[in-house]
């Protein structure tokens, strides 16, 4: 009992504070970091920029513009061979600055100053002028945490505007993704602009990626290409933030009353002919 | 800033453990906090320098291998909170404090300032090299484009840390002395 005794006045601080350390972290762990981002958005609040979309973004806004016609050209020429189209929603938007990057060199993300607070939902849909930034992963009550769309981690079903043929695109560090076709011979060629598939679960159908970079046709399994990405990442300073409501999910549906299935109105989007007359 | 927290200890002594906790704390929380910003000329290439990885060494310089690797696990798993919990940092981290703690510089290297900038230059590259291999066991990313990126990420976390080394190291290893002087014997 005494060399417990002894042994516990030599060593007790020091195992205490080893274990209160340890404990701490891993409950910071646990919660994601809350804590923290909470209190560096308190910090760094003085130091945010007001959105400020007109000088530093018109050229960013113009080349959405420019991919957005392009994208609804394509599909207007489309939906005019069926009836029944009804119009997507898209909620209203929440604008947020862009208050830190990733706190580490392996993971591509962003930190935004608005959060549960402010309506902010996890897997909420992150776009800037330019396209989609990436989905919101983490919310505390004023910051959310966005994992960008170039991390490798982050995949989402695209279509090629031109030629609607799909795709599925990973991320690739700095603002570039690698786009992996499905069929064989898909028709693509440098430029072409790449916006968000129907076949997308996570990200509503039709908005702007970014645009074809390089295309390797030998490669294997699947063909790939190199997109450029256009939300300018690297020097965004606020982004609008979309909760993941219902109709901003629900891509273009036919309205002949089927119902919704997994794989969303394939009818519309694929190059087979419709099945819904 | 240390100034006045020096006298402050030698005025009220019985406070001392607690201040000197205070700072450590402190300290690290101000080198969590820095991480998600990129102030100008801290970046190279959308990186900037690992702020963790510079407090562990200098932690672990002039400690046992054992108080390097917990603090290592104690600040990855504070990185882990501020981006993802897998792979975690606690690992590459924790490797780092105890290596560091291993090397004895004092008998190879006399000059602070250039053995800090080396020692977070080289735990910068095995830091990376081990996160690198956890994600190439995880599995997910192809293995082609980890180590491209990891050859990247060394490099420049490397040369931007070890350049800034010495901003965590001088005043953390000023502090951490005078506290060793002030105390009294046994």
């Amino acid at each position: 009992m005494f060399a417990l005794r002894r042994w516990w006045d030599r060593y007790g601080i020091q195992i205490t504070l080893t274990s209160l350390a340890v404990g701490t972290a891993l409950l910071i762990r646990q919660t994601q970091g809350g804590v923290l981002l909470e209190t560096y958005q308190w910090l760094t609040r003085p130091f945010q920029s007001k959105p400020n979309p007109q000088a530093q973004v018109a050229n960013a806004q113009m080349l959405e513009l420019q991919q957005r016609l392009i994208e609804l050209e394509s599909k207007n020429q489309r939906l005019e061979e069926l009836l029944g189209f009804v119009q997507v929603k898209k909620g209203k938007g929440i604008t947020a600055p862009v208050i830190g990057r990733s706190a580490d060199h392996w993971w591509q993300q962003l930190s935004l100053g608005r959060g549960r607070r402010d309506g902010v939902e996890k897997e909420s849909v992150v776009l800037s002028p330019g396209g989609v930034v990436g989905r919101v992963t983490a919310v505390t009550a004023h910051t959310s945490r966005v994992l960008l769309l170039s991390d490798p981690t982050s995949r989402v079903g695209v279509t090629i505007s031109r030629s609607r043929t799909m795709g599925s695109m990973r991320g690739n560090s700095g603002n570039r993704g690698i786009l992996e076709f499905y069929e064989k011979n898909p028709d693509v060629r440098r430029g072409d602009v790449v916006t968000s598939s129907a076949l997308s679960g996570r990200f509503p159908s039709g908005l702007p990626i970014g645009r074809i970079e390089s295309v390797d046709t030998t490669k294997s399994p699947a063909p790939e290409a190199i997109v450029e990405l256009s939300a300018p990442v690297s020097y965004l300073e606020w982004a609008v933030i979309y909760p993941k409501s219902p109709e901003v999910a629900e891509p273009l549906a036919p309205a002949s009353g089927s119902a919704p299935s997994p794989v969303p109105s394939p009818n519309v989007l694929d190059e087979s002919s419709p099945s819904t007359p | 800033m240390i100034q006045p927290l020096d006298n402050f200890i030698t005025q009220y002594p019985a406070l001392r453990p607690y201040v000197n906790w205070g700072v450590t704390v402190g300290s690290v929380l101000l080198c969590l906090l820095i991480l998600p910003t990129r102030l100008p000329g801290m970046e190279l290439a959308g990186i900037s320098p690992n702020w963790l990885l510079i407090w562990v060494v200098a932690w672990s310089i002039k400690r046992t291998v054992w108080q390097g690797a917990i603090a290592g696990v104690v600040l990855g798993f504070l990185q882990d909170a501020m981006t993802a919990p897998f792979p975690t940092h606690a690992l590459s981290l924790a490797i780092v404090g105890a290596l560091t703690a291993r090397l004895q510089k004092q008998r190879y290297v006399q000059e602070d300032f250039i053995s800090v900038a080396l020692i977070v230059f080289g735990m910068a590259v095995v830091a990376e090299t081990v996160t690198a291999l956890q994600f190439s066991f995880q599995g997910g990313r192809s293995l082609l484009e980890i180590w491209t990126y990891h050859q990247f990420v060394a490099l420049s976390s490397a040369i931007l840390s070890s350049l800034w080394a010495p901003v965590v190291y001088f005043p953390l290893n000023h502090w951490w002395e005078s506290i060793e002087q002030s105390e009294p014997m046994g």
